[in-house]
């Protein structure tokens, strides 16, 4: 690369400079969420916690409902990426490997569903929870759920489906293996990584949560780790910074490993089809 | 391939076909589908036959335990279109909405444009940044956002304070500030929203083959006149894609301005989103919430509807 392709020194300040606004408020949360408690509400900001200390992880830990919501949190998203992933990937072989009347249809229709926001699901559902009693039940925010990433999921793994080649299949057939066989020892092995990438995905739309939680989920000991995190902010009480910014910590972890690992697929992903941030 | 191999293995791909080959009226790719199809069914189609039922009743809070409600016909929306509020709601949905896109568009395309011109290490840096700052989920980076805002504490007061150009900020109450508070909202949400565009479309300019642009050198084009006559063109589907998917997630912002602002101060940061959800579960006028959901969801739908173009544009074979 020659030198004119390269940001010459002010381009390398203005680089660092900006990468520093963007990872300042990141830095924020981890500094005060090692802070020593008595440092933390301090009309100079004390900008390296000196000396680090874990107090506050381990009050979030330990003197919150933590284990609990992480415990309701844990269930819900889990059996949410597990029933999309098995939904979707039945439902995006079928679209993509076979023919059938309707296919076309179905597959705008899982397009526009996608669309609706959540805001609109919202009431209706809370509705026809509220009256078959599935508020603040596991079941209920699962469905919620499904609403939010199925569509989506079928969509994204249409994609990886559609990359298989049909030579494949035909291999298979020729050595006599059923429609079944081909099915779950061909396709389903060789869309295996694009399945992972879209479950993280399911994952972590679930896991962001916040609207429908807080919604459905009035009794406490529902809560899930979004409603738990934002309610270390009390109306009477005010808010616990420290204990907060540590609970942040905790929450977001599982979320910015995923994304720094997965950071390329979900630029293709994303604009393949996520239409609900 | 042989007759039987026709006959008992029904729907697969024929060879030399396209993956979706021939043959209709098979039971296979219905038992596929079909648990997918009831899930959907149950939890967006009839919720949305519903809303759309809801919104011509005057459901409250008492129906909630009673199961009692009347029929209005169409009197929430003829009452919605009266009530300034709502149209406020509207025009502030459409301003923020313009902003925001606008925003975070310019800045992703800039830092787009800047980690094409870095060396690997500092590209590497730039990116963990912004992957980290994306990476954050929006409760996460919304109860930061109120740390670092915070009257009395917040270092961001601290900061602004110390550059002597606002004069003394360190009491601000930003969220209790109708225009601090859009302001705050709108650099949280173009900060997580930056980083998607940025690599979207760095990872489009990475596509361009290099020899284009520097023909245009050679050619004796500026910096500027490469960017304009090679380099957007070849980006304009992809700038397009952010563009439109940026519309629709910043016109559903919910959780940012919810836990910044919680709408306020008064109803002066309420975008339709929040509005409706505090007729629906603040104030329970849950038939009046159903109406403005409506609305809005057909106002997106229209914004929508480019998309699907767009992707159907864009060779996604349906």
């Amino acid at each position: 690369m020659s030198s004119r392709n390269k940001v010459g020194r002010k381009g390398g300040l203005l680089v660092n400079s900006l990468a520093i606004c963007w990872v300042f408020p990141v830095y924020w949360m981890l500094n005060t969420a090692l802070k020593p408690r008595k440092d933390v509400m301090s009309a100079t900001p004390k900008f390296f916690p000196s000396p680090p200390s874990f107090d506050n992880f381990r009050t979030a830990l330990t003197q919150t409902n933590f284990a609990e919501d992480l415990r309701n949190s844990v269930i819900v998203v889990g059996a949410t990426v597990l029933i999309a992933l098995a939904l979707g990937l039945f439902a995006a072989a079928a679209l993509t490997r076979f023919k059938f009347r309707g296919r076309r249809t179905i597959m705008i229709s899982v397009l526009i569903v996608q669309m609706v926001p959540p805001s609109a699901l919202l009431i209706p559902t809370f509705l026809v929870f509220n009256k078959i009693g599935l508020l603040g039940t596991y079941l209920g925010l699962i469905l919620a759920y499904l609403a939010l990433v199925l569509p989506f999921s079928i969509w994204v793994m249409r994609g990886f489906f559609l990359a298989v080649p049909v030579e494949v299949e035909e291999a298979g057939r020729l050595d006599g293996a059923s429609q079944w066989q081909i099915l779950t020892k061909i396709l389903f092995p060789l869309v295996a990584p694009g399945a992972v990438a879209t479950s993280i995905f399911t994952f972590i739309t679930a896991w962001n949560d916040y609207l429908i939680a807080y919604t459905f989920m009035q009794d406490q000991s529902r809560y899930t780790l979004p409603v738990w995190l934002a309610s270390f902010s009390t109306p009477d009480k005010g808010t616990d910074f420290a204990g907060q910014m540590a609970a942040s910590v905790l929450f977001s972890l599982p979320v910015v490993i995923f994304f720094l690992f997965l950071q390329r697929r979900l630029v293709s992903g994303m604009s393949a089809g996520a239409v609900k941030g | 391939m042989s007759l039987l191999t026709k006959d008992s293995r029904p729907g697969l791909a024929a060879p030399g076909t396209a993956p979706a080959a021939p043959r209709a009226g098979q039971r296979a790719p219905w038992l596929m589908v079909s648990p997918s199809l009831v899930v959907i069914g149950v939890v967006t189609l009839v919720p949305i036959v519903l809303l759309a039922f809801v919104s011509f009743t005057d459901y409250d809070q008492r129906s909630l335990f009673t199961g009692v409600f009347g029929w209005t016909g169409v009197d929430q929306y003829t009452q919605l279109f009266q009530d300034s509020a709502f149209w406020s709601a509207t025009a502030r949905t459409f301003l923020f909405t313009a902003a925001l896109v606008v925003g975070s568009v310019l800045i992703g395309a800039f830092f787009a444009y800047l980690l094409t011109r870095l060396g690997t290490a500092v590209r590497t840096v730039f990116t963990v940044s912004l992957v980290l700052a994306w990476a954050m989920p929006t409760v996460a980076s919304s109860v930061v956002w109120n740390w670092l805002f915070q009257p009395g504490y917040g270092v961001a007061n601290w900061i602004l304070t110390k550059l002597h150009v606002f004069g003394d900020l360190t009491n601000t109450d930003w969220a209790n500030d109708k225009w601090l508070a859009f302001l705050v909202i709108w650099l949280l949400i173009v900060w997580q929203a930056v980083p998607f565009i940025a690599l979207t479309l760095y990872a489009a300019l990475t596509q361009i083959p290099g020899e284009l642009t520097e023909a245009a050198r050679i050619d004796g084009a500026g910096e500027w006149r490469t960017w304009w006559s090679i380099t957007m063109p070849i980006l304009k589907p992809t700038f397009l894609l952010v563009t439109i998917l940026s519309v629709i997630w910043d016109f559903n912002v919910f959780n940012q301005i919810w836990l910044v602002s919680g709408g306020g101060p008064g109803d002066s940061t309420s975008t339709l989103g929040v509005y409706a959800y505090k007729t629906a579960f603040v104030g329970f006028h849950v038939g009046q919430g159903a109406a403005i959901a409506l609305v809005t969801t057909a106002l997106l739908a229209a914004v929508s509807w480019l998309y699907v173009r767009q992707l159907v544009r864009s060779g996604e074979s349906l």
